[in-house]
């Protein structure tokens, strides 16, 4: 997968080329709506890493002029405003999905994810990862060709893991993720380690290997290398 | 007391306190003019009557009926040709005391001297002053009365500007940020104020408005240095580290969710002031609150809590969809956190509040405290204590009212949607609706 990242200050976007590349994604960087331009005029990418708030202009400028010139790339906006009608104005011009500062980077990357998935018109919605498969239309999980009884949660948790999968995933991010972040509480990690326990659980009695891995004081690993 | 009414008190005293002087004076003016007026009568009749006795007559018909006394005196002429005498007499008519003037004259004719004297009695001083004190007292009712009716009349008039100056100061709010225009005037002193409050508004609503566009930029660029910090640190954990690396990692963690949620929320805050979440809209807020019960149903089953709720069939409330969740789960997630082990959680909605109480432990600093920014009841929990000033803030948007109260083991959260009649003017509507939806479910 091909990624255009825009944005600004360069260490954020080394941070996301670090990743993505980790991921094995193919990255580029903008860090201006000019740069952009010129980028998106030369070459195609699959998705774009959008901020909003550039040195030279206006993310959503950037918005329209993608959809005038028909690029068919998904974009993902990273914005350091959650206000709600910049939610609605980047979702309305042109953007997939909306993401504020300061993100986790594997939720960055779960979206990139779903992102690229909805944009693919050929996409499958069936991710697999050896003997786990998971349908993210009906949102339902075999493993060993069993069907596994999961609440939403859990699917989304297992779902989340395996789109990171062999990263440390921290408690935050797997709570920001879960359970999003509109009150004033920090999240309460005990529900995630009830989640785990359970989904844990659950795979191993349809005979599915044990890949979550804690990883003591980071949070969880979904482990496939190493079984 | 009212401005009119204190100057038309000192009016009425100084009124008071000058009229005896002024009445005094008048009465010793007009004394002496009558006094005199008598005197010059009876000098001129003294010198008739020597003009006549000059010329022999000495009969009484040329006295003119006055009593005229004439006598032939030894004694050389004494200097005062016309002499005054003053004195009080009492006459046989009425008992009284009466005032006697009588003029002597002093006259040389044909080598005689003689003293021609005539007398009268005159109105007495206090004779006159009772007739004074007669009109005086008309005079003074007169006065008042035009005073304050003058001052009702007038002041209605001339405060007009005043009064505008105060109504709009009080529906003045330097939120709203539509600045301070008054009526113009031509009263020097009201002029003065006006435009000392416009100049004082309009500098308020601008440094209003440029500290909080400052905390908002403020805000906004940390985000990006706090998204540097949390990929370089995730970017980390990726990398070979032991134990005791992970454990400093997970504390710096700790702090960079605590610093972006503290500005995430003071954020929320300074969008919520500046009325970013208006709607006029009618949200059924009853659904709102089950929506959040439901996202909490985990939290509650893991602290093995109780849950009763009492809701009713509707309850339209103007309300923001966000606000709304918001506010919920401020307020639930607080019943539960602060909750003991296997607690009870009471909720009960109806059309005009809702009542959300909770059993825990006995608040450490007075509730009311607690709805202040960065008040926690417990200092060591994983709050960052502005829960509840959001959902003060939120209450104070809506003009709902809030409390908080604790007794005998149970926390109350009571929120009172009612304050004015907005919401009572909509529900009869509702009502109707109200009968039609449970038809439609069965």
């Amino acid at each position: 997968m091909k990624v255009l990242i825009v944005e600004d200050n360069k260490e954020l976007s080394e941070s996301l080329n670090d990743f993505l590349v980790g991921e094995r994604f193919i990255c580029e960087c903008a860090d201006s709506v000019n740069s952009a331009r010129e980028k998106l005029l030369s070459y195609s990418y699959d998705c774009i890493l959008l901020d909003i708030m550039l040195p030279d202009g206006n993310g959503l400028d950037l918005l329209r002029f993608i959809q005038l010139e028909k690029i068919n790339s998904g974009v993902l906006i990273v914005s350091a405003k959650d206000a709600l009608d910049d939610k609605i104005s980047g979702l309305e011009s042109g953007g997939d999905d909306y993401i504020t500062k300061p993100f986790h980077l594997p939720e960055l990357h779960a979206r990139l994810r779903a992102v690229y998935r909805r944009k693919k018109t050929d996409g499958t919605n069936l991710i697999a990862c050896n003997e786990i498969t998971l349908d993210t239309d009906t949102m339902e999980i075999f493993v060993c060709n069993t069907r596994l009884e999961v609440t939403p949660k859990e699917f989304d948790l297992l779902h989340y893991f395996i789109v990171n999968k062999n990263r440390v995933l921290s408690r935050q991010s797997i709570a920001t993720h879960l359970w999003g972040d509109y009150t004033d509480n920090l999240p309460n990690f005990d529900f995630i380690y009830q989640h785990i326990k359970n989904l844990r659980k659950k795979i191993s009695a349809c005979g599915g290997a044990d890949y979550i891995e804690t990883i003591y004081g980071l949070g969880y690993k979904f482990n496939t290398s190493g079984i | 007391m009212k401005l009119l009414n204190k100057i038309s008190l000192w009016f009425i005293g100084v009124v008071l306190l000058i009229t005896p002087i002024s009445m005094y004076i008048g009465l010793l003016n007009i004394k002496k003019a009558m006094d005199q007026a008598e005197i010059n009568r009876m000098t001129a009749a003294n010198d008739q009557a020597a003009v006549l006795l000059k010329a022999g007559n000495t009969d009484s018909q040329f006295t003119q009926g006055r009593p005229i006394l004439i006598r032939k005196i030894n004694a050389p002429l004494p200097e005062n040709r016309v002499q005054i005498e003053e004195s009080y007499k009492h006459t046989d008519e009425n008992g009284k005391k009466e005032c006697l003037i009588r003029v002597n004259s002093y006259y040389q004719i044909a080598g005689q001297n003689y003293q021609i004297s005539s007398y009268d009695y005159v109105t007495k001083a206090d004779e006159i002053l009772s007739g004074m004190l007669h009109s005086i007292f008309w005079k003074m009712l007169l006065v008042i009365l035009s005073l304050l009716l003058c001052a009702r009349i007038l002041s209605r008039y001339i405060f007009t500007p005043f009064r505008h100056t105060m109504k709009a100061i009080k529906h003045f709010s330097i939120k709203e940020k539509t600045p301070l225009r008054l009526q113009h005037t031509n009263t020097k002193e009201f002029r003065e104020l006006n435009i000392f409050l416009e100049k004082m508004t309009d500098k308020a609503i601008e440094d209003y408005t440029s500290v909080k566009e400052f905390s908002e930029n403020a805000s906004h660029e940390l985000q990006t240095p706090l998204a540097v910090l949390r990929s370089k640190m995730e970017l980390l954990t990726e990398t070979r580290i032991d134990a005791s690396q992970a454990g400093l990692i997970e504390e710096m963690y700790k702090a960079i969710d605590k610093l972006s949620l503290i500005n995430r929320s003071l954020l929320f805050l300074t969008k919520l002031e500046n009325h970013e979440f208006d709607t006029s809209e009618l949200l059924d807020f009853r659904i709102s609150c089950q929506e959040v019960l439901h996202t909490y149903e985990e939290r509650t089953a893991l602290k093995k809590l109780q849950v009763t709720t009492v809701f009713p069939d509707q309850v339209p409330l103007k309300i923001h969809p966000v606000l709304a969740e918001i506010l919920l789960s401020n307020l639930f997630s607080n019943a539960i956190r602060h909750n003991n082990e296997n607690g009870h959680i009471k909720i009960s909605l109806t059309r005009d509040r809702l009542i959300m109480q909770n059993t825990g432990t006995p608040p450490a600093i007075p509730t009311e405290e607690l709805f202040m920014r960065f008040k926690k009841g417990d200092q060591c929990n994983s709050g960052i204590g502005l829960g509840l000033s959001i959902v003060k803030q939120i209450c104070q948007l809506h003009h709902f009212t809030v409390t908080y109260t604790y007794n005998k083991g149970w926390h109350t959260l009571s929120i009172y949607f009612n304050k004015h009649t907005e919401n009572k003017e909509a529900l009869p509507e509702k009502q109707e609706e109200d009968l039609h939806i449970p038809a439609a479910v069965s």
